[in-house]
């Protein structure tokens, strides 16, 4: 179908419910509900297989207009339906829609803590984000926060879980070998069955989405830019992609090939990062120290092309600032070779070790049906059989003129998500070589203007770990209004805590593993 | 560790542990708001182009086996009482390294609002790596230095 | 006339017992990290690496934690490595003969050698944090995993030599390499030696990413030293053992290291290119197919000896 029939059929699902609709941009349809409307229109669109929920974003219009908005956002190839829930500054409520679409807790809990909206019927109202000393009534997102009302009121001490009786809970992080980065997990055991999961993110909640509201349209990419270390190029192409959007401008397509370009060895080393760091969680050390070997060289070409390793800043707003010259070609057509070749190695390792695939074949699997009621987004998705990937659903910048392949699995267990990430390799790496040979001639950038004119836009890139959402706002001034980041793990985990009950304790930390969790990306 | 010249074999003894402690770094590695990027560079020294264990710098698991305490990142609220908490933990002597620009200074996230500061706001550090995020081998330098510091007390 | 006969004291703590055979375990030690490195494509660590690890743990703080015992918390390691120690006693380190022996040895020094195991899994109960705990509960499940087998295995070369004194089965097998003969208790008694080492694939009681250190987790200092020490001591009689028994006996210290070092290549071998088994998985491995396995053996052997005869 195409975006219009999309967009069409979406109108009149919601027409019952709908006090309004308009179409800001040619993919989207923005649609105004009561909130008394909104379970409605959610099982309309869940009945009808609309799409599906990919994003849950909090909007304050500011003190003069007294409203805050609750924006849900689905999305169903490249068309994206907003249903608009206006909401009174103070006091506002929302039902919940967790029975619906469990994917929507963790948005639903965002909501509730950065913007004071009560979501009613919520499963879980503990705090997400916000630390345990964050004072109560104190919303940071809202236009009035003001730093100095957040001052740390004392909390009780949680109460330490007990060893005595049958709940034996294992606590997982913030400091843990397992996680390279803060989150706290609570495996309740029988033995080495784990029979319970829960979860406090936070550790890195640095408040990027306030931060942003701060800083210049040019400032704020650098600052997005470092959400995350290992997808940093997707951060800031997805920021530039919306803001070249309101701004009306056309990037050239030489910068938009060179976006790709960086986008492919970013995911190429993302992806040999994890096959390393999962192979270490199933204490396969060796496999890791491969794997990370033959990653350098992609590092190598990364800071050859940009001259960083990590944070590459490749991209500016209106294009890059980085060419590609015959010379750096030739450099990443070899390293790309030789990679190609090894990620055959590991695939062919990690499709025929006995002993490695008795730690992934069949754990964890989640059927095409599970994956989607979770609304799980990325390689998971694409391992279970779904076919969820931005670049091929609704291609953005480069990815029209070099299209790019889905690869997608069947069995939806760790040793497809190994296969599916692996295989990806390939795919990237003959894309990065179609590329090459035809990049095109011309420009590097165009000029973008200091103030961007008002307007909403969205953009959906795909990350390494699945389908990045961004959606931006502009009052016209020459710092954003709004800009709300909802990365691809903050959707995953609800799959892998619900997958981690009945399964072997020593399975968790390659289970957690095999979403490629990225705390830093979830709690920006 | 004071030498008292009446006892001759206690100025071995002292070499003796202070040769151990440079030789023999473990490390534990704490992340209180980073973006990984510094994480991701620090794991990549164990690998095998920078295999920090040439040095004899084994990461940790438990902070109870660590000499040196590798931080990043900013120190986020909710991440500041276990990054003290992981720090009371390891057993005297103990070290503490601040890696990357925000572990120094608070970076780019100076000023948001769930960030307390920088690492030495809210612990003693020995030593900073500067960078965003630093390369491996300043890394592996940083740490040198940092032994070398103990040999010269 | 053996060393010995000189002075019991002094073979206990210097030669070949105590201080000597520590230095030996810990280069042992060291050549393991340093083989698994080379095959992980890494330089490895320095020669004194595992020296400076022991000396500094030595020199540091060690925290007792409040709500431990702590006569055992500091007298486990002890025991552990004093079991080691003893059990080194019994066998033939570098080609000389035992330090002891007497009828039946060969049992007293399989115990002694579960000793460490022992004091790690009550080490890991006493401490009862809850990484502990189930590092603790893991490794006395797989001490029961592996111990039967690995002492079926190391029956078999008693059963030719008709006897379980390690010196008799020593010198009555003498020139005779039971490993072609008996292959698959060799191979046994190897892999088993891996597992009370709990090196990889057996690793799961400390498995670094599920529960840290696993029974270790809040030893520091002193504790955990003697715990590295007295697996570094028990590494090289596993090690002893096994060459002695399968591999032809130990007449020379040349012989000795030959050995020795050739089981250790071995091993790093298998540790570097196997992933870790679950606990369910080891436990599963060793009474499925190591023990029946052994018996097998021991059927075989039993038969073709009865039909010789």
């Amino acid at each position: 179908m195409t975006t219009e029939s999309l967009l069409q059929q979406a109108e009149s699902l919601l027409a019952t419910m709908s006090r309004g609709s308009t179409r800001p941009e040619t993919n989207r349809l923005d649609v105004v509900i009561e909130s008394s409307g909104l379970v409605p229109a959610v099982s309309a669109l869940k009945n009808a297989r609309w799409g599906y929920l990919t994003a849950l974003t909090g909007l304050d219009l500011g003190v003069e207009a007294g409203v805050v908005e609750a924006l849900y956002h689905f999305c169903s190839d490249a068309a994206v339906t907003t249903l608009r829930v206006r909401l009174p500054r103070i006091g506002g409520s929302v039902p919940s829609i967790y029975q619906l679409i469990p994917a929507v807790g963790f948005y639903e809990r965002e909501l509730a803590e950065m913007y004071g909206v009560t979501v009613t019927g919520m499963p879980d109202d503990s705090r997400l984000f916000l630390p345990d000393d964050w004072p109560v009534g104190v919303y940071p997102l809202l236009k009035d926060f003001d730093p100095q009302s957040a001052q740390p009121v004392k909390v009780p001490p949680p109460p330490r879980g007990s060893s005595t009786g049958e709940r034996f809970i294992i606590p997982i992080g913030p400091q843990h070998p397992a996680l390279k980065e803060p989150g706290h997990f609570e495996f309740t055991v029988d033995g080495e069955i784990v029979t319970a999961a829960r979860m406090r993110l936070g550790y890195v909640h640095r408040g990027i989405e306030k931060a942003v509201e701060q800083r210049n349209w040019i400032q704020s990419l650098y600052l997005l830019e470092r959400v995350c270390g290992i997808c940093s190029h997707t951060h800031s192409v997805a920021y530039c992609l919306g803001v070249e959007q309101l701004a009306q401008v056309e990037v050239p397509p030489r910068a938009q090939a060179i976006r790709e370009l960086i986008a492919g060895l970013e995911r190429i080393h993302s992806h040999l990062l994890w096959l390393g760091v999962a192979a270490h969680e199933a204490g396969f050390d060796t496999l890791f120290m491969y794997s990370w070997r033959d990653r350098e060289t992609v590092m190598d070409l990364l800071e050859t092309v940009s001259g960083n390793r990590v944070n590459y800043s490749a991209n500016i707003l209106g294009g890059v600032k980085i060419d590609i010259t015959a010379e750096f070609a030739e450099a990443i057509r070899r390293g790309i070779d030789y990679l190609e070749e090894r990620s055959r190695h590991y695939l062919d390792i990690v499709t025929t070790d006995t002993m490695f695939l008795q730690r992934t074949r069949g754990i964890g699997a989640m059927t095409r049906e599970q994956a989607e009621h979770f609304g799980v987004l990325g390689p998971l998705a694409r391992a279970s059989g779904i076919l969820r990937d931005v670049r091929v659903e609704a291609p953005y910048g480069a990815y029209t003129r070099f299209p790019i392949s889905a690869v997608t699995a069947q069995a939806g267990d760790l040793e497809a998500r190994f296969v599916v990430r692996l295989k990806e390799l390939f795919v990237t790496c003959n894309a990065i070589r179609t590329i090459l040979d035809n990049l095109p001639p011309g420009e590097l950038a165009v000029k973008v203007p200091r103030r961007i004119p008002a307007g909403e836009t969205i953009s959906r890139v795909e990350a390494p770990r699945g389908e990045l959402f961004y959606f931006i706002r502009s009052t016209g001034g020459d710092k954003p209004d709004r800009v709300k980041v909802r990365t691809p793990s903050l959707c995953n985990w609800t799959s892998v805590l619900h997958q981690a009950i009945g399964c072997q304790l020593a399975d968790v930390p390659l289970l957690l593993a095999g979403m490629d969790p990225c705390f830093s990306c979830n709690d920006r | 560790m004071t030498t008292d010249p009446n006892y001759p074999w206690q100025t071995v003894f002292d070499k003796l542990k202070t040769w151990a402690r440079v030789n023999s770094p473990w490390a534990i590695h704490f992340n209180s708001g980073s973006c990984n990027g510094c994480d991701i560079e620090i794991l990549a020294t164990l690998t095998p182009r920078y295999d920090i264990e040439r040095f004899g710098v084994k990461l940790q698991g438990s902070p109870r086996h660590a000499d040196v305490l590798i931080c990043t990142g900013p120190v986020t609220r909710q991440a500041r009482e276990r990054l003290l908490r992981t720090y009371e933990q390891m057993p005297e002597p103990k070290f503490v390294v601040a890696v990357g620009s925000c572990a120094i200074s608070g970076g780019v996230f100076q000023g948001c609002y769930n960030v307390v500061g920088h690492i030495d706001e809210v612990l003693p550090v020995n030593a900073y790596i500067p960078g965003c995020p630093p390369r491996p081998e300043a890394i592996i330098d940083g740490v040198v230095k940092l032994l070398e510091s103990i040999k010269g007390k | 006339m053996t060393f010995t006969d000189f002075s019991p004291l002094l073979t206990i703590l210097f030669f070949p017992g105590g201080l000597f055979l520590m230095g030996v375990g810990l280069l042992y030690e060291w050549l393991d990290h340093k083989l698994v490195a080379r095959l992980q494509n890494r330089i490895g660590p320095r020669w004194f690496q595992p020296f400076a690890d022991v000396v500094k743990l030595l020199a540091k703080e060690e925290i007792v934690p409040a709500i431990v015992n702590p006569y055992l918390f500091v007298g486990l390691p002890l025991v552990g490595l004093a079991g080691a120690l003893t059990a080194a006693l019994y066998v033939p380190l570098m080609g000389l003969p035992p330090a002891f022996n007497f009828p039946g040895d060969l049992i007293v020094t399989l115990y002694l050698l579960s000793l460490l195991t022992l004091s790690l899994g009550l080490a890991g109960w006493n401490t009862s944090s809850r990484f502990s705990l189930i590092g603790a509960t893991r490794a006395l499940t797989q001490l029961f995993a592996y111990e039967a087998p690995f002492l079926l295995a190391l029956l078999g070369p008693a059963l030719v030599a008709r006897s379980w004194q390690v010196s008799e089965i020593v010198s009555r097998n003498a020139g005779q390499w039971l490993i072609v003969t008996q292959p698959i208790g060799f191979v046994v008694a190897l892999i088993g030696l891996m597992g009370k080492l709990e090196l990889p694939p057996f690793d799961a009681p400390e498995a670094e990413t599920e529960i840290v250190a696993g029974a270790l987790t809040e030893y520091s200092g002193r504790g955990l030293a003697l715990f590295h020490l007295g697996k570094a001591v028990e590494l090289v009689v596993g090690l002893t053992l096994v060459a002695a028994l399968y591999l032809g006996g130990i007449g020379n210290p040349l012989e000795f290291a030959l050995k020795t070092l050739g089981l250790l290549i071995i091993m790093a071998g298998f540790q570097s290119v196997l992933t870790r088994l679950r606990i369910d998985q080891t436990v599963g491995l060793w009474w499925r197919y190591g023990a029946l396995l052994v018996l097998l053996q021991w059927v075989i052997w039993i038969v073709w000896k009865g039909l010789s005869l």
